[in-house]
């Protein structure tokens, strides 16, 4: 009868040596503990504006805005950095001739073309953090309908100011152009181009005043069908271009139900494409196709392809909606102002309505 | 009452209270039935008999006939409709489980296994009801848990996986378990059902010498009836619920009674040693003419 | 005859203590943007002795306000589905069965939603809407997989998947029912995310309730050794089985309902880890429970740091990186059949 060699009692000598280790261990452990549970950052909570001790102190270190989801924002006086996490937001970025103040953006912001040349942070969805805090922004840039609530306020609860736009109409992203000059200290470049955008709007609405509005279905995907509700910033881009969607809802993205469409019967179709020309061959799939062959607008041909710059609240798309209103009110454009085309920069190839 | 065993108490040492009838079952019956309102689909009528020291007391009867019922009674996991079941003078479903588990051992067919245990680890666990806690095992627990292993002459199947072992391998090394709790009263339960004939008689004959050496009293509960036959020294025999004898082997075993309990044709004869012999007594084709 | 002994216990605790600060010291090293391992030490000894000077580096930023926070919300997240899972498969005597399998993640989540959308003002509510969607849904499955009065393997199963299954169902109705909410970080936490922060509040609740849940089960790990042999055999040895299957259940549950509500519904941690350490290190669970929730910790940390390493800057969900490994693995076991 063998008994147990490793019995407990016959190691105490190490047994003391190793309660030492253990309590060194415990207490390295708890301290890291309750420094996860409170939570405290090592960095202070809003960051200072770097080297800027040697200039007068008249001008405070930072401002704060509020911003458009309502949110309490310090912004410092000083923007060296810049990142957007959102293509519409890049685009602005460049337009108030920022550019080289934008220190990253998302993997999707591809207009203009130096925007994909500027480092990336990952998609807006889920942006890598940890990159953006490497690009040391001042001040980061975001938009409601495409980050995450998430993303915004973990940027915020490890100190960086992040400004949230949600523009829901054609007025409101203006407006956007307008607060994110502002927020940029580049109001010099922001005024003209809000304002020339607003003429622009105007001088459209001059010319279609009177026009009925055509009922149009705006098709953001086909299979499954997918269209915009009517708080949409696009919804109000086709109001502009003297357009109504026959889809009336408050959600966002509906998917709409191919049935119904018919049974509504729109006068047009349109697609917004970077690409005419893949989405042509889109359509002529969907020409054969059950309900969507039983749309009068896709028998007559009443199908419009806009750029896709409607997709995005930015200032090309007052191309996009002269483009759309061009396409579906033609009769409204006879005496074509030079001054209009220039600005709109229309490629005719781009809209194709064949009747 | 009694003082509950500590673990001092080294297997082998005569137990400290002296009733030399730890086992009294006094008229007790029971009922199972689906809801409170619905007739009983079971019962087991009023039942009498007491179990001693150093003996081995056989429920004997066809299926359905109780028996399990019975066992249940005396582990204490049920309580009985009328009558008592008392251990050392206390009522067994009223113990505190620790305390019936260190005085009544139940050794039933094993749930299959999904884990792999070791022998050994398997036996330690009989020492469970002495322990607090981690109840990580103490030099006695080990020794006593070793000990319990060569009384069923298993200790070379100390590190071996339980599900390695033959079916009376197992048998012994659950044996052990029940041993390692120190009982008073060890119940069995069919434990001769997937053993053949040889290890049937081995397990019998050391749960004799155990019971004879240690004070247990062991009740097994079985259909065998050869084997009760043999080992037996106290038979209760039941059928439908009803406790229909009990006696030693010689008075029970009856033929007419044997053959309606068990619906077969049998001899019973006289045997060596006082105990009857039992013979089955197949039909031929030329006992009809 | 070698049973469990204290030292040896403390040695494995140790070791595998020591396997986890490896890793986290590795977590703490990669990521998007790289960070040097030495002045990384120097800075963790000034945390731990507690001295707080600002640091004005922004890589250290990544470290402790990025990184660490989402390293130690790993541990406890990879602790609880771990220990959870070992606990399940004693109660149901059922080497497969964890959080995930059985649908209780499903229904944490589900709870989790609703209480987000019933009360969105008290985020705190969470993690009750979590327990109590867990809860549900173990007692359901435990119903459902009765036969007989016996818990049967396969039905057991069954019963989860089809939970899990109907209560995915619910959560994508509910998704996209939902208009005007913002439910769309709804997508990435259904799917196992770390990169989110937790707030203060849910950070102690997490981590009290961790401690809570495992401390409650460790207590019944010996009556947990002895139902493993069978509910019938720990009856009669003196185990109070109802009362240890009560404790268990709902402390289970809590640790599910805990982790889901931090990092959302993180798959095959529960069920592969207490298996791994089954194999290193035997079925005891008074070493399996410790060992589980240390070996779950390692296996998050690691998981995580590859879903933000490997096609860096894009981050993967890290239930993506499990489901990735753990599903080819759950396969593999369950041709080989139960050991």
């Amino acid at each position: 009868m063998k008994f147990n060699q490793a019995m407990p009692g016959a190691h105490a000598g190490s047994g003391k040596k190793f309660r030492k280790l253990r309590v060194v261990v415990l207490r390295a452990g708890m301290s890291l503990l309750f420094w996860f549970l409170c939570g405290a950052p090592v960095m202070p909570q809003t960051p200072v504006a770097p080297s800027t001790a040697g200039l007068a102190t008249t001008a405070p270190a930072f401002q704060v805005f509020t911003d458009e989801v309502g949110r309490r924002v310090e912004i410092p006086a000083e923007v060296k950095h810049v990142v957007s996490l959102a293509p519409n937001l890049t685009e602005i970025v460049f337009d108030l001739g920022d550019a080289d103040r934008l220190a990253g953006d998302t993997d999707f912001c591809d207009y203009p073309d130096e925007a994909s040349k500027k480092p990336h942070v990952g998609g807006p969805i889920n942006p890598n953090l940890e990159q953006i805090v490497s690009l040391k922004p001042s001040l980061i840039l975001a938009t409601k309908s495409i980050n995450r609530r998430e993303t915004v306020d973990a940027l915020a609860h490890i100190g960086l100011p992040v400004y949230v736009t949600d523009p829901h109409s054609v007025d409101a992203m203006i407006a956007s152009v307008e607060h994110l000059g502002a927020v940029l200290h580049a109001e010099k470049a922001a005024a003209p181009l809000a304002g020339e955008l607003r003429a622009r709007l105007a001088d459209l609405d001059r010319r279609l005043a009177g026009t009925t509005p055509s009922r149009v279905l705006f098709v953001v995907w086909s299979a499954p069908l997918i269209s915009i509700g009517r708080d949409t910033f696009i919804a109000d881009a086709l109001r502009h271009a003297r357009a109504q969607s026959v889809v009336d809802t408050a959600a966002e993205w509906p998917h709409v139900n191919l049935e119904e469409i018919v049974r509504l019967q729109p006068e047009f179709l349109v697609f917004a494409s970077a690409h005419a020309g893949d989405t042509q061959h889109e359509i002529e799939a969907l020409r054969t196709r059950p309900g969507w062959r039983d749309l009068d607008a896709m028998r007559r041909g009443n199908i419009v392809v806009i750029s896709e710059a409607i997709n995005r609240p930015a200032p090309r798309m007052v191309d996009a909606i002269e483009q759309l209103a061009r396409a579906l009110h033609s009769d409204s454009f006879a005496s074509r102002s030079p001054q209009l085309a220039a600005a709109a920069n229309i490629s005719l190839e781009d809209c194709s309505c064949a009747r | 009452m009694s003082a509950p065993e500590t673990s001092e108490q080294k297997l082998g040492e005569p137990p400290k209270h002296g009733r030399t009838e730890p086992l009294n079952v006094e008229q007790a019956s029971f009922a199972y039935s689906a809801s409170a309102r619905s007739t009983p689909t079971f019962t087991l009528a009023a039942t009498t008999f007491q179990a001693h020291e150093r003996e081995l007391v056989a429920i004997l009867g066809p299926n359905a006939s109780g028996k399990s019922t019975l066992l249940q009674l005396i582990a204490g996991t049920i309580a009985p409709l009328s009558g008592r079941v008392e251990l050392d003078g206390q009522e067994t479903s009223r113990l505190d489980p620790r305390i019936r588990a260190q005085r009544i051992a139940v050794v039933q067919q094993e749930s299959p296994v999904v884990f792999p245990a070791l022998a050994g680890d398997y036996v330690l666990q009989g020492r469970h009801p002495y322990g607090q806690g981690l109840r990580l095992a103490s030099k006695e627990d080990i020794a006593i848990a070793e000990n319990a292993l060569a009384q069923v002459g298993a200790q070379h199947l100390a590190g071996r996986r339980m599900a390695e072992l033959s079916g009376g391998e197992k048998q012994r090394v659950i044996l052990a378990r029940a041993l390692a709790q120190q009982p008073r009263l060890i119940l069995l339960d069919e434990p001769t059902l997937h053993l053949d004939i040889g290890a049937q008689v081995e397990l019998l004959e050391c749960l004799r010498e155990l019971a004879e050496e240690h004070r247990y009293a062991v009740v097994i509960v079985t259909h065998e009836l050869a084997l009760t036959a043999e080992f037996a020294d106290q038979v209760v025999l039941l059928q439908h619920g009803r406790c229909l004898r009990v006696g030693s082997p010689a008075a029970v075993y009856q033929r007419e009674l044997l053959e309606q309990v068990f619906e077969a044709p049998l001899d019973v004869e006289p045997g060596p040693a006082g105990r009857p012999r039992v013979n089955l007594r197949a039909r031929r084709r030329q006992d009809a003419t | 005859m070698r049973p469990l002994t204290l030292k040896r216990l403390l040695w494995t605790c140790g070791l595998l203590a020591v396997v986890l600060l490896g890793c986290v010291v590795l977590a703490l090293k990669l990521g998007a943007v790289p960070i040097s391992v030495t002045d990384l030490m120097w800075d963790l000894g000034r945390v731990a002795v507690g001295g707080s000077d600002p640091l004005p580096s922004e890589y250290s930023m990544i470290v402790f306000d990025l990184r660490l926070p989402r390293i130690l919300l790993g541990i406890l997240v990879g602790a609880s589905l771990s220990v959870a899972g070992a606990s399940f498969q004693a109660l149901l005597r059922n080497p497969l069965a964890d959080p995930f399998v059985l649908g209780v993640s499903s229904g944490a989540a589900l709870g989790s939603i609703l209480a987000m959308i019933v009360v969105p003002q008290l985020a705190l509510l969470t993690p009750l809407g979590a327990f109590l969607g867990a809860i549900a849904t173990i007692a359901a499955v435990y119903f459902l997989g009765r036969r007989e009065g016996q818990l049967d393997s396969s039905t057991l199963l069954l019963g989860g998947i089809i939970s899990a299954s109907f209560l995915s169902a619910i959560i994508m109705f509910l998704m996209t029912t939902l208009a005007g909410r913002d439910l769309r970080g709804m997508v990435f936490w259904l799917m196992g995310d770390l990169s989110t922060p937790v707030s203060a509040g849910l950070r102690w609740i997490l981590t009290v309730g961790l401690f809570a849940g495992v401390g409650a089960i460790y207590t019944t790990a010996a009556d947990l050794n002895l139902l493993l042999s069978g509910e019938r055999e720990a009856i009669h040895l003196g185990v109070d089985v109802t009362r240890v299957k009560l404790v268990v259940y709902v402390s289970a549950s809590l640790l599910t309902a805990l982790a889901v509500s931090a990092s959302g519904a993180i798959g095959y941690v529960g069920l592969l880890v207490p298996h791994a350490m089954r194999l290193l290190f035997g079925s005891d669970y008074r070493l399996l429970i410790p060992a589980s929730a240390l070996g779950g910790a390692i296996v998050i940390v690691l998981a995580d740091t590859l879903a933000r390493t490997i096609v860096a800057p894009t981050e993967l969900p890290v239930g993506a990186m499990t489901a990735m490994a753990g599903a080819p693995v759950f396969i593999y076991l369950l041709r080989r059949g139960t050991r």
